[in-house]
């Protein structure tokens, strides 16, 4: 392993940070939109998140970047569609398997933080007369707040998730470390640079989140 | 009558899957236990390692722990011995699941340890229980009460991370949807139907465990709470 193996696992860093960064912004909307049809029970919809849960927290994230890059090629219809164009780039596709992953399992958080906020601020906002509406923009802002210290997990997972999309093709960290790894068959060198990478990361982020989790629940302290 | 041969091998994959499971699900548990007891431990030379190890495993993107040790492990032995010995999927597969279980489970059992008050122990000495005993008859009990929906919700992980083997020459269920979607031309069909198998092994586990945290509970740790309320 040399210098340019060294700038090749740099290359691959930056294709994972920007494609953990897609996915959580992409994930993190479609997570808050599903809370939210699932607070409203909204007909329909809230079903459907419910289904998307299920089918993506109870199987493996693998299985599901698979599914998503080559499943679709199976049939003429989507072959010949405008979302062909889409389909086909495993980038694309593996973006959209980590965003539905990581939607599912935020959303299970957010709505785990929203069920735990305490009655009486519920009671509170009934007694100042408030309506439906004007009560969920009181209290979903402090709902989220306590979601943070479980959210930071789930980014982290995220991160790690990434290195599944070196499995179709994507040139991310692991991607890069399997294919020096198969150059030099400098095995415990290769992996132990690229995990060294993994760690570094997960360990800004931790510290990062550690310092956001201060900030966004100093509320809870004064009180 | 081609189908229902595929479907027939994707079924005997699917066992495969369910035994890797709970191999490094035992495994993964001994480990666990020393990690824990490690972690715990009053020498320095013996918590310091284990912490940074645990540390370490959490750290590391699960297939890069898969991969390290399958590749890793043929190197070592190669510079250890000056043969080239191939160490099989399956174990390394065993071997790598058990590690990431045990680096996340250590945690729960740690909590769960801690989470059994002094008094218990206290109290057992004072009845003049000797301190093994009483760590396996009074704490340790309680202790996997605390520690059950945690280890059971690693358990489900593990479940899903069993797909990594494929990667590394395991014939488990994704690979074998894998061949089958390549040999057919029906990716699609295949990674579904591996898919809808995993899901429903994860739902029938979530609901025995329903169940088992259902009998626990109401066994001792709920009434422990009610009578200390």
């Amino acid at each position: 392993m040399n210098q340019q193996h060294v700038w090749q696992l740099f290359e691959g860093l930056v294709t994972s940070i920007e494609l953990t960064a897609v996915s959580l912004l992409v994930g993190c909307t479609l997570a808050l939109l599903m809370t939210v049809t699932l607070i409203l029970r909204t007909p329909i919809v809230h079903w459907l998140s419910r289904g998307l849960i299920t089918l993506f927290t109870g199987t493996p994230l693998l299985v599901q970047i698979f599914l998503i890059y080559y499943g679709p090629g199976q049939f003429e219809a989507v072959r010949e569609s405008v979302f062909w164009l889409w389909l086909s780039q495993p980038w694309f596709c593996a973006m959209l398997a980590l965003a539905l992953n990581t939607a599912a399992y935020s959303t299970q958080l957010f709505q785990g933080a929203f069920n735990a906020i305490p009655a009486g601020q519920w009671h509170a906002c009934q007694a100042l007369g408030m309506d439906k509406k004007a009560t969920l923009s009181v209290l979903l802002p402090y709902a989220i707040r306590r979601a943070v210290p479980a959210y930071s997990n789930e980014v982290i997972l995220l991160f790690k998730g990434t290195s599944l999309a070196s499995t179709i093709t994507i040139m991310d960290i692991m991607g890069y470390a399997q294919r020096i790894n198969a150059q030099t068959y400098d095995t415990l060198v290769v992996f132990g640079v690229a995990g060294l990478f993994y760690l570094v990361i997960n360990g800004i982020l931790t510290i990062a989140f550690r310092r956001v989790e201060k900030k966004a629940l100093a509320f809870e302290v004064t009180h | 009558m081609a189908l229902s041969g595929y479907a027939l091998t994707l079924a005997e994959a699917g066992w495969l899957t369910i035994q890797l499971a709970f191999a490094s699900l035992l495994v993964g548990l001994v480990l666990a236990v020393f990690f824990a007891g490690g972690e715990m431990s009053r020498y320095r030379v013996l918590s310091w390692p284990t912490t940074a190890l645990v540390t370490i495993l959490r750290g590391l993107p699960e297939l890069l722990v898969v991969l390290f040790i399958f590749f890793g492990s043929t190197q070592v032995l190669f510079i250890l011995t000056g043969d080239y010995v191939e160490v099989s999927p399956f174990l390394s597969g065993v071997i790598a699941l058990s590690l990431i279980f045990a680096a996340y489970a250590a945690q729960t059992l740690r909590g769960a340890l801690k989470a059994v008050p002094n008094g218990q122990r206290e109290a057992a000495s004072a009845l003049g229980i000797s301190k093994q005993r009483a760590f396996i008859r009074v704490v340790l009990p309680q202790a996997v009460r605390h520690a059950l929906p945690g280890l059971t919700n690693q358990w489900l992980v593990l479940l899903k991370d069993t797909a990594l083997v494929s990667l590394i020459g395991v014939t488990d269920l994704l690979k074998q949807a894998q061949l089958t979607a390549a040999a057919t031309h029906e990716s699609f069909t295949w990674y579904a139907c591996a898919a809808a198998i995993y899901l429903v092994i994860t739902l029938i586990t979530q609901r025995v465990v329903k169940r088992m945290d259902k009998k626990f509970s109401s066994q001792g740790l709920g009434n422990a709470q009610g009578a200390s309320a």
